[in-house]
């Protein structure tokens, strides 16, 4: 009953005058504790609808890569050696040389051992000049020339490379090769190719072995005025131009020569004929002395090969319009596609057989000495290409390790960046496929085709545009757009709140007092 | 020994010579004619003919594309062409009004303001996963607007499908639509945007194209300091496939100069005075390369040098024949004479205007005149953005006060979806001999959202102007063209000339725009309001009443 009701003797209730009737605490406390009841359910709900959607990535999984190293079995087969010592012993030389960082586990066995054939060499024992085809390996198998062997199938296994110079792998090329004449308006200029037959000819015995790395697309186009940016010195003997190694890298004159591709973004290989003007003819590339040099290309690591191609002067008798633009000569075309060549699978990390080696033609067994700048026109050895294919892929395990990481670390430190179902999927993917990686006895190909995805994967879900999507809109200005209605709301409850409590606390005391 | 070296000079001669170009073929052409008002129109136009070339079937785009060797043909827009599987394609960029009444027809008949883009694209497979949704005409019409804006610097991006329109009978292929089977049916795609600057920046990626670049040939006259100058200017580029012949390119660049500002009262003029340039080379890769000059008929006059041949009072200077520097000059005895009254070159004369200030409802009226002797019939073209919709059944057909509604007929209406899609109105309208038809009809101004209004919203939005197609008097009605009866293994390879097509200049509606910091001013208002009534609530339900003894 309410303190301030009384009640008569007949029944009736009576009322204190000093008391209000139609005030009642009780009412008065349910009313600003269901104000309070409100706002605290309503808390999750702004919760939910305000925050950002962070879903949670496979952070343990991604560290737990990092015990994972790739392995490589590679077993090395004797034919025609007679000693079973000699594989104890080139076992043992090839561990001292190769690595265990490297990845390879190096097994040599003899011949007719019952062993899967996966990456498996076959050393052939036979005198005279070491050769190599597939993965195939002729090469005296005496005791005298164990360490030689053993350095050999190093430079095989392991070849040194040159990273700077490697374009980054992309499951797609764009070989963009494009004759280029500084100015055809003064005449002598080079008005055409057989671009079809030269790639046939010299570029797809080498795409073809290469298709299990990479896809190409490849286009051409010629240009009649493609202006340098700077001017080449004229050399002493005043006839000649020359270019210093400063030029070389600054020759690519992007604003003016129209490159650049709009429709991919698969990243382009360049491979350029620069023709000078005619009246720059002969221009040569100088070395760091300033002597002109023998070579006339060049190569822009990353991002494509030039050759500088000086049509032969026009004295020849059979020439009667000495102006006129001829289409490049068979021969020159030749040279330049041998040069493109080269340069195609260095900028693609082809790896050079070593210089002592020859490479034995597959359909014949006869082994001939080819000069080294034309032996890239022969097709390569399963020696290069598994050499190749086990570096690239570790590049791309590496790699994706390493953007998957980034992406944990990331999302970890930044509390606001949001991780969608997209970033999570791709990130899944990749990890899953980055574990395929390390099952055992896949083929080569395969794990390329697995570390491949890995990185693509991983890279989609770095760059993922929707990872900066709130990335710049930080918590301080939504409170600066609430704070008007919040802060003038939630003071008079909590006041209101206070005052009710302190009341009650009084009435508390003061009803233990009269009792 | 010496037959062998003999046989590799044989390697050398011309016969290989012949083979690389028989490929491609590149010919360029510069049309000058004075007008009538003292101003000379410029018209340059760069052929590139691919020969044997097909467009791409989209049907096979998830299909490894062979490779694209050019000579002479631009690389970068063939990856485009190839890539996006593109049967025809017209991009125009002009700046200016095209005026009709005072200078006639212009060379090139699409003069519309801004950007505008027209494609016809065939369907690519239909299945609905989501690597061939790529493949969808309307996602490769968006990728193709995207690599456009990308190659010529234009904000043709934004072109997309609020202003994406397909109209069925003002436009019509210049080339002919390869037949594929008959699953594949070619879509048309049309786009304009009027509030396009054209500038320097356009041009230089145009220039790029050429293969002679702007370094020789007739190109080299197209120097941006005078050519954006001129009292107008365009260009455009033309792609389209001749069944016989193979993939054509066509590039063009129109521009009207006046002589008359280059001081004295005289339109002589001269290569100098026009471009700031003389052709001072010939561009070694041309098939062909001529400039062709209207010359007086009426007055004397005196052209420098002497031009190869004159056809129908056409000068043509084949530019093998001439020496270099090459500096035309055209001079004329007497002074000018401005005339009183415009020589209507156009048979007619088109006006549109956008009527009533209020900010919700207007009207649209349009009126053209037929000067001629005979009735025209001509294909009336309205696209208009969602902001502004039309009240069909206001739609009044009048000559000289009188009620015509007989002259429209065959009318095609697809209605604008607010936030989505643009407005296509298309009817063929007959113009009686000697009259002025006007057309009125009642408008409707849409409310934009807040973040649809475009950064300087005051200025308002440009709407693309009517385009009046004339038919092409040969064929008198347009139903034998769209007949679809006659599809059969090859699609009816469309007539060459072209309806000719009138553009009429841009409009500026000005919708309801808001204050825009009306946002963060809503927000506190409504913040205070909120807190005052919370407030006063709050404190009534929960107020403690307390009664006071008043001392007596």
């Amino acid at each position: 009953m309410p303190p301030h009701v009384h009640v008569h003797p007949d029944g009736t209730s009576l009322r204190d005058p000093s008391r209000l009737f139609y005030q009642s605490d009780y009412i008065r406390r349910l009313i600003i504790a269901s104000y309070w009841l409100f706002i605290i359910a309503a808390i999750p709900l702004w919760w939910h609808i305000t925050s950002i959607e962070r879903l949670s990535l496979p952070t343990a999984r991604v560290h737990a890569q990092a015990a994972n190293h790739l392995r490589f079995p590679v077993q090395i087969q004797l034919e025609n050696v007679q000693d079973p010592s000699i594989s104890t012993s080139l076992q043992k030389l090839l561990d001292d040389r190769i690595h265990k960082s490297q990845g390879l586990d190096v097994q040599v066995r003899h011949q007719n051992d019952p062993a899967n054939p996966i990456d498996s060499y076959v050393v052939r024992a036979a005198e005279g000049v070491p050769s190599a085809n597939e993965r195939h390996l002729t090469h005296p198998v005496r005791p005298a020339t164990l360490s030689k062997l053993a350095d050999l199938l190093t430079l095989l296994l392991v070849p040194p490379t040159d990273a700077h110079r490697v374009a980054q792998y992309s499951p797609r090329y764009r070989l963009a090769f494009t004759l280029l004449n500084e100015d055809a308006a003064a005449g002598g200029a080079i008005s055409g190719w057989d671009i079809s037959g030269a790639i046939s000819r010299h570029l797809s015995p080498l795409l073809t072995p290469l298709s299990v790395l990479h896809n190409f697309t490849i286009e051409s186009q010629v240009q009649f005025h493609a202006p340098l940016a700077f001017s080449p010195t004229s050399l002493h003997d005043g006839s000649s131009y020359g270019l210093t190694p400063e030029d070389l890298t600054v020759f690519v004159n992007s604003a003016e020569w129209s490159l650049s591709s709009s429709v991919s973004n698969d990243p382009v290989l360049h491979f350029i004929v620069f023709v000078p003007s005619a009246s720059r003819r002969p221009l040569k590339i100088l070395d760091s002395n300033g002597l002109p040099s023998s070579s006339n290309a060049f190569l822009l690591p990353q991002w494509g090969g030039i050759v500088i191609y000086n049509p032969p002067s026009v004295e020849s008798e059979l020439q009667q319009d000495t102006n006129a633009n001829a289409p490049l000569p068979p021969s020159a075309l030749h040279a330049l596609f041998s040069t493109f060549a080269t340069q195609l699978l260095s900028l693609l990390g082809v790896p050079n057989l070593p210089p002592d080696i020859s490479i034995a033609s597959a359909s014949t067994s006869t082994t001939q000495k080819i000069p080294s700048d034309l032996q890239t026109t022969d097709a390569l050895t399963g020696w290069q290409l598994d050499a190749l294919l086990r570096r690239r892929t570790s590049e791309n395990a590496k790699g994706a390790y390493d953007t998957l990481q980034s992406i944990v670390k990331l999302v970890d430190q930044i509390e606001n960046m949001p991780v969608g179902e997209d970033v999570r999927g791709d990130v899944l993917d990749s990890l899953s496929a980055l574990e395929e990686l390390y099952t055992p006895s896949l083929p080569l190909p395969s794990t390329l085709h697995h570390s491949s995805t890995a990185l693509t994967l991983a890279s989609r879900a770095f760059f993922s545009p929707k990872m900066l999507a709130l990335l710049y809109f930080p918590a301080e200005h939504k409170y600066a757009v609430y704070s008007p209605l919040f802060a003038s709301a939630t003071i008079p409850l909590a006041a209101a709140a206070i005052r009710e409590v302190v009341a009650w606390r009084k009435q508390r005391t003061e009803a233990v007092g009269v009792q | 020994m010496r037959t062998l070296r003999f046989l590799w000079v044989l390697g050398l001669l011309p016969p290989c010579y012949c083979r690389y170009f028989s490929g491609e073929t590149f010919s360029e052409e510069l049309v000058i004619r004075p007008l009538p008002d003292g101003k000379v129109a410029s018209r340059f136009e760069f052929t590139t003919l691919l020969h044997g070339a097909t467009p791409r079937n989209p049907q096979n785009l998830s299909v490894e594309d062979h490779s694209q060797h050019y000579t002479l043909f631009p690389l970068a827009l063939g990856q485009i062409l190839r890539e996006y599987a593109v049967t025809e394609l017209h991009l125009t960029l002009n700046a200016g009004k095209w005026n009709y009444d005072r200078w006639g027809y212009p060379e090139e008949s699409d003069v519309a303001t801004g950007a505008s883009l027209w494609a016809w694209m065939a369907e690519g497979s239909g299945s609905a996963s989501a690597a061939n949704a790529r493949h969808r005409v309307d996602a490769r019409w968006r990728d193709l607007r995207n690599a456009l804006a990308g190659l010529f610097c234009a904000s043709i991006a934004s072109l997309d499908e609020q202003r994406t329109t397909s109209p069925g009978r003002a436009f019509t292929p210049v080339g002919a639509l390869p037949a594929w089977p008959a699953s594949v049916q070619h879509a048309f795609r049309h786009a304009s945007l009027p509030s396009e600057n054209v500038c320097t920046e356009n041009l230089t990626p145009f220039l790029k194209l050429l293969p002679c670049k702007s370094l020789s040939g007739l190109a080299h006259l197209l120097n941006p300091h005078r050519l954006f100058d001129a009292d107008w200017h365009g260009m455009g580029l033309h792609v389209s496939w001749r069944p016989n012949e193979g993939v054509q390119v066509r590039l063009t660049f129109q521009s009207v100069s006046d002589p008359l500002r280059a001081g004295g009262n005289s339109r002589d003029w001269s290569l100098r005075l026009l471009f700031d340039r003389v052709v001072d080379r010939a561009c070694p890769v041309a098939a062909s390369s001529r400039i062709i000059v209207t010359l007086p008929t009426k007055e004397l006059y005196s052209v420098h040098p002497e031009p190869s041949s004159v056809v129908d009072g056409r000068g043509a200077f084949d530019l093998s024949d001439q020496s270099f520097p090459l500096d035309l000059r055209l001079r004329w005895a007497e002074p000018f004479q401005h005339a009183t009254v415009p020589s209507a070159e156009a048979p007619l004369s088109v006006r549109r205007m956008l009527r009533g200030s209020a900010q919700d409802h207007g009207a649209l009226a349009i009126s053209i005149t037929n000067p001629d002797s005979d009735p025209v019939s001509v294909v009336y073209l309205e696209t208009l953005p969602w902001i502004v919709y039309l009240y069909l059944s206001t739609l009044e057909l009048s000559v000289g006060g009188v009620r015509r509604p007989d002259l429209l007929q065959d009318i095609s209406y697809i209605a604008p979806v607010p936030h989505g899609r643009a407005a296509t109105l298309e009817a063929f309208l007959s113009l009686p001999a000697r009259s002025t038809v006007t057309l009125h009809i009642g408008v409707g101004r849409s409310f934009l959202r807040y973040t649809e209004h475009p950064p300087d919203a005051q200025r308002g939005w440009d709407l693309p102007g009517a385009v009046v197609a004339l038919l092409p008097a040969a064929s008198g009605n347009q139903s034998s063209a769209t007949d679809s009866t006659n599809k059969g293994a090859m699609q009816e390879m469309k007539k060459w000339n072209q309806p000719q097509r009138i553009y009429t200049p841009a409009l500026l509606v000005d919708p309801a725009t808001p204050d825009f910091s009306m946002p963060y001013n809503v927000i506190i208002f409504t913040c205070s309001l909120i807190a005052f009534i919370f407030g006063s609530v709050f404190n009534g339900l929960t107020r403690r009443f307390v009664v006071l003894k008043s001392p007596e």
